[in-house]
C-alpha cells in the first residue's frame, strides 16, 4: 500500500512543481482535443441538425448507422486513420502519421458519430409547440431556423461536452497513429499508458488526477445543462 | 368596413375524418366572436385555420381582401394565437415579449415589450428580467398574452385562454384582449368555456358541434 500514498504524494509534487513532461503531456492533450472537438461540431452540428428535423426515405437506416458508429472502438479508428495516413495510404503525400493533425483526424471520427446523434435527438425533442409559437409569432423561415437551434443550445453544449470527454480520454487513436512520440505527440492517456510499465507510478497518478479533474468538470457542466433542458 | 376574415366552403380532414365544415364566416376588425362547443367539435381546428398555421383541405379564405397563405408574411404577421398552454422561448420574460418585434425589425422593443407586460398586470420592474423556468402558470401565461400583445395585432385569437388560471390571473387575461380591441381595433375570437365571459363580451357567440357552427 505504501507505493500507491508514496506514489500519490509524488504526484502532486510534480504538479505542484510544474514538472515539464507532466504539463508537456496534459498541454498537447488540450491543444488536440480541442482542435477535434471543434472539427467534430462544425462537421456534426448540421447533419445532425437536418437528420433531426426532416423525415425522409431511408432516415430510421441513418440514424441505425449513426448508432452504430456511437460504440466504433477507439482501436478501429485508429488502424483506419493509420492505413489513411500511412506511407501507401491516400493521405501518404502529406506525411502525417505519428503528428498532431494525424490524431486530430482521427479523434474527429470518434467525436462526430456522438455530435451527430445527439443533435439529432436534441432536435427532435425539442417542444412541440416551438414550430407554432415561432410562427405565430411572426417568424420567417431563417428566423425560424435561427430561434430553433437557439432553443437547442443547452442540448447541443451537452452534445459537446460528452463529446469532449470521449475525445480526451480516448488512448487507441493516439497510441496507434500519434505514436506517443515525448514532448510532441506525447497525450496524458498515452503517457499513462508507457510509463506505468515502466513503473513510473507518480508520473501516471500524476495525470490520471488531471484527467479526472477533466471529467470532473465535465460532469459537473452536464449536470447543470441537464437541469437547464428539463424546464 | 370590408372584412377581416371571409370563409368559404371549409373542410378540414384529420386521418380521413371530416372534422370541420364551415359554409361561411365572417370577422370585421374590432369585432368580438365567441366560440363555444363541446370538447372535439372542431374549435381549435378553426383556430389554427384562421391563424394559418395549417391550411384546409378545401374551401376559400379571404384575410383583408387577400387569399390567405401561410407564406405570405405580411398577413401572417397580423394575426396571432394564443393557446392554454403556449410554449416560452428559453429566455428572459422581456425576451420573449420581444421577440415578435424584434423578427419585425421594429424598434423601441424594450419600452414596447414592457408597455405590453403591463397590459397584462404584470410589473416590467419585477418581471422584465424574469427566466422561463422562474414564473407561475398564471404569470407564464400572461407573459404569453404580453408577447401577442406587443405585436399589436389585427386578429387575436384565443384559445382557452383562461383554462388553467386562477380567478385573478383569468381576469387579467380577459382585460388585456378587450384593452387591445379598444387600442387596435383588434379583431377578438374567443374560445372559451366560460360562459360569463363570452356573454359579456361578445357581439356573436357561434356554436360549434361536430365541426359545423350554429349561431345562436
Ligand atoms: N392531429 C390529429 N389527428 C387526428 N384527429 C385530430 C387531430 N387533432 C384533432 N383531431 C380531432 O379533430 C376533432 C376536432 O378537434 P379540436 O379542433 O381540437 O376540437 P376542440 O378544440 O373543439 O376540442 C376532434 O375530434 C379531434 O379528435
Ligand atoms: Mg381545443
Amino acid at each position: 500500500m505504501d507505493y500507491i500514498a508514496e506514489g500519490l504524494v509524488q504526484a502532486l509534487n510534480l504538479l505542484l512543481q510544474g514538472d515539464p513532461e507532466t504539463f508537456s503531456a496534459i498541454w498537447v492533450t488540450l491543444r488536440v482535443s480541442t482542435a477535434s472537438i471543434l472539427a467534430s461540431l462544425i462537421l456534426g452540428i448540421p447533419p445532425g441538425f437536418l437528420l433531426g428535423h426532416y423525415s425522409f426515405a431511408g432516415k430510421r437506416a441513418v440514424r441505425v448507422i449513426v448508432d452504430t458508429l456511437l460504440s466504433l472502438p477507439t482501436v478501429v479508428i485508429g488502424l483506419l486513420v493509420y492505413t489513411l495516413v500511412s506511407r501507401q495510404g491516400p493521405l501518404g503525400e502529406f506525411g502525417l502519421l505519428f503528428t498532431l493533425p494525424a490524431i486530430c483526424i482521427g479523434q474527429t471520427i470518434l467525436g462526430l458519430p456522438i455530435v451527430i446523434a445527439l443533435t439529432a435527438s436534441a432536435v427532435e425533442t425539442l417542444d412541440q409547440r416551438l414550430p407554432a409559437l415561432l410562427s405565430t409569432l411572426g417568424a420567417d423561415r431563417k428566423q425560424m431556423l435561427l430561434t430553433t437551434v437557439w432553443e437547442s443550445r443547452f442540448s447541443l453544449l451537452a452534445a459537446a461536452v460528452t463529446a469532449y470527454g470521449r475525445i480526451v480520454s480516448e488512448v487507441g487513436i493516439s497510441m496507434m497513429v500519434g505514436g506517443n512520440i515525448k514532448w510532441y505527440t506525447r497525450t496524458i492517456t498515452t503517457a499513462i499508458a508507457l510509463e506505468t510499465n515502466k513503473g513510473r507510478f507518480a508520473f501516471g497518478i500524476a495525470l490520471g488526477l488531471v484527467l479526472l479533474l477533466i471529467a470532473f468538470l465535465i460532469n459537473l457542466v452536464l449536470n447543470v445543462l441537464k437541469k437547464r433542458t428539463q424546464v | 368596413m370590408p372584412p377581416l376574415y371571409e370563409l368559404e366552403n371549409i373542410r378540414q380532414v384529420y386521418a380521413r375524418r371530416v372534422v370541420l365544415e364551415i359554409d361561411q364566416m365572417v370577422v370585421y376588425p374590432g369585432e368580438i366572436i365567441g366560440l363555444s362547443g363541446p370538447n372535439g367539435s372542431g374549435k381549435s381546428t378553426l383556430l389554427r385555420i384562421l391563424a394559418m398555421l395549417e391550411s384546409p383541405v378545401r374551401g376559400r379564405i379571404f384575410f383583408s381582401g387577400r387569399p390567405a397563405n401561410p407564406n405570405d408574411l405580411q398577413s401572417r404577421r397580423q394575426i396571432t394565437l394564443l393557446s392554454q398552454s403556449p410554449y416560452l422561448l428559453k429566455r428572459s420574460v422581456l425576451g420573449n415579449v420581444s421577440y415578435g418585434l424584434k423578427l419585425r425589425g421594429i424598434t423601441g422593443k424594450k419600452e414596447k415589450a414592457r408597455a405590453a407586460l403591463s397590459m397584462v398586470g404584470l410589473d416590467p420592474q419585477e418581471f422584465a428580467g424574469r427566466m422561463w423556468y422562474e414564473l407561475s402558470g398564471g404569470e407564464a401565461q400572461r407573459v404569453a398574452l404580453a408577447a401577442r400583445l406587443a405585436i399589436r395585432p389585427g386578429a387575436l385569437l384565443l384559445d382557452e385562454p383562461t383554462a388553467y388560471l386562477d380567478e385573478y390571473s383569468a381576469e387579467r387575461i380577459r382585460s388585456a384582449a378587450l384593452y387591445a380591441v379598444e387600442k387596435w381595433n383588434t379583431a377578438l375570437v374567443l374560445v372559451s368555456h366560460d360562459h360569463a365571459w363570452l356573454g359579456s363580451v361578445c357581439q356573436r357567440i357561434l356554436q360549434m358541434h361536430r365541426g359545423r357552427l350554429q349561431a345562436s
